[in-house]
């Protein structure tokens, strides 16, 4: 693992988090290279969200690093994470309902600081409007673009969620269960966006997901989690063949 | 028929004046879920202070609008949000709810103790001369009072739409655990509308009580008919808030004329009771879910 770090966007090393006498991620160590999209599941408690939550600032980890190009970010607060460069996605959906498809990609892109004066009569796209344009185009939203995010379906506002995170270029992009409730059809448009994103635009993300078949499809590394560990990591092939896994997941 | 323009003109009037109060309602309870029962104590007292400075200090009244103006917006926007709804939101939004009681108590028995029991005449910033409309004679301080209601509500809809502090109080109030993540200062754009209903309070009362006088107890109708105003209206949005007020207006100003003095209070009432059960989520309101 540690061969590759020289180009890792995003490295985590002896992560850890006790809540108690619970250890709910003992030692996990992965990095995630330029233009991958990994994959992380496991069974229901196996740590995926805790070890989410510690990545992205929302839990301060009882041990370990992680680090943002080679920077350290243990610890960051959520909104330093995503000015730097970290975009995420929600389990519950993170979109703003009475803002349009639009509204909500513009604020999503947007740096949140400045003058009183600037953010009253500035403009109020900020520039933004080519790049949200692009991003409805990109997730084929068009139709939607005017519309406002409550009334949309739950698959396309996942969709919209999605958009939201890949707005204002970040380094990579952390998915909580893109997958989560949405139907079939959904699915593949969300899976078959998600994939452009990374072939045409090179875009680094991660995933944590239930469906197997939505990682397996997706992504081109695996990492399979079990009681807080790395169980097993690999190509989707690999992971699907290795009787570690097979084990964690059909029983005991 | 020229009669019925003018209580249909005079209900607009007073009914815009309910309207601020009721935006102002509505704009606190949907970024911190604080349900303000002091709403009719905060439009009664800014011309209470306005007053109270013209006697202490003996400021003319201009000066004394502004006093008190800046005073309340202190103490009752930038104060409240401090003092009371940060140490009880905490602990659930019934307490809340009961220490705006206790406030509005202290607000009214506060202004009957250090002020005046009795009505008190305010000084009206338009002129009271006649207008012809439609044939009928109309008072132009209620004109005025709907043009001035109107352009304020007009640029409160375009400060929260149409600038980027505006989407970041709307992003905070429809989502503020996401609104904080992408780095919104969340808890300025909160108090922001703490200040913001203070200001529209102090506003409707410098509009209402040259109609209504200065009085310690004109907090209990104009907060109970706020609060009717923002139900009909749907209690997520800014124009629902606009034409309930004016809708109550309305029904207060014809109630008077042609039913019974006595039992106006009651018009408004039976319009909320009505709405409640054909539409509960207001006539221009958005279905609220809350997990929990």
């Amino acid at each position: 693992m540690n061969a590759v770090a020289g180009n890792a966007v995003l490295e985590v090393s002896g992560l850890e988090k006790h809540f108690g006498g619970i250890k709910a991620v003992r030692g996990v160590s992965f990095s995630v290279r330029k233009g991958e999209i990994l994959g992380i599941i496991g069974p229901n408690g196996c740590g995926k969200s805790t070890l989410f939550n510690c990545i992205l600032g929302q839990l301060a980890p009882s041990a370990g690093t992680v680090r943002l190009n080679g920077e350290d970010v243990t610890g960051l607060r959520p909104s330093d994470l995503n000015r730097r460069g970290v975009g995420r996605t929600f389990q519950l959906l993170q979109v703003f309902p009475d803002l349009t498809v639009r509204e909500n990609l513009v604020l999503a892109g947007q740096e949140h600081h400045g003058t009183m004066m600037g953010r009253l009569f500035g403009p109020r796209d900020a520039g933004l409007s080519d790049a949200a344009d692009r991003m409805i185009g990109f997730f084929k939203l068009d139709h939607l673009a005017d519309a406002k995010a409550g009334g949309l379906s739950y698959g396309q506002q996942k969709l919209l969620d999605a958009a939201m995170a890949f707005m204002g270029g970040p380094q990579i992009v952390l998915l909580d269960e893109p997958a989560g409730g949405v139907n079939l059809t959904m699915l593949a448009s969300l899976k078959d966006r998600l994939r452009a994103m990374n072939d045409e635009l090179g875009a680094t993300f991660v995933v944590i997901e239930h469906n197997m078949e939505f990682v397996m499809s997706l992504c081109t590394r695996v990492i399979v989690l079990a009681e807080g560990k790395v169980l097993a990591e690999g190509t989707p092939a690999e992971v699907r063949a290795d009787p570690a896994v097979m084990e964690a997941y059909l029983g005991h | 028929m020229s009669e019925l323009i003018a209580y249909l003109i005079v209900g607009i009037a007073t009914g815009s004046i309910y309207a601020l109060a009721a935006i102002g309602f509505t704009l606190v309870w949907q970024t911190s879920q604080t349900i303000n029962f002091a709403q009719g104590e905060f439009v009664m007292l800014p011309a209470i202070l306005v007053l109270l400075a013209v006697k202490l200090l003996g400021v003319p009244i201009p000066v004394a609008l502004l006093l008190g103006a800046v005073a309340f917006v202190l103490l009752f926007g930038v104060g409240f949000k401090r003092f009371v709804v940060d140490p009880m939101l905490p602990h659930g939004v019934l307490p809340l709810a009961i220490a705006t009681m206790a406030l509005a108590i202290i607000m009214k028995e506060g202004a009957k103790d250090g002020f005046s029991a009795e009505a008190q005449s305010f000084p009206s910033p338009f002129p009271s001369d006649a207008i012809q409309i439609l044939g009928t004679a109309i008072s132009l301080q209620f004109v005025m009072t709907i043009v001035v209601a109107f352009a304020t509500i007009a640029a409160l809809q375009w400060f929260v739409t149409r600038t980027r502090t505006g989407r970041q109080m709307q992003a905070s109030a429809q989502n503020p655990t996401v609104a904080r993540i992408l780095g919104i200062p969340v808890e300025r754009m909160v108090m922001l509308t703490f200040v913001i209903n203070a200001a529209l309070a102090a506003l409707a009362s410098f509009l209402i009580s040259p109609i209504y006088l200065a009085k310690f107890s004109n907090g209990e109708t104009i907060g109970l008919f706020a609060f009717i105003a923002a139900i009909v209206g749907g209690f997520n949005q800014v124009r629902g808030a606009l034409l309930g007020g004016i809708l109550v207006g309305i029904f207060d100003s014809l109630a008077a004329a042609y039913v019974s003095t006595s039992y106006r209070l009651a018009v408004p009432l039976a319009l909320l009771v009505v709405i409640i059960l054909v539409k509960p989520e207001g006539l221009l309101g958005r279905k609220e879910e809350r997990h929990v």
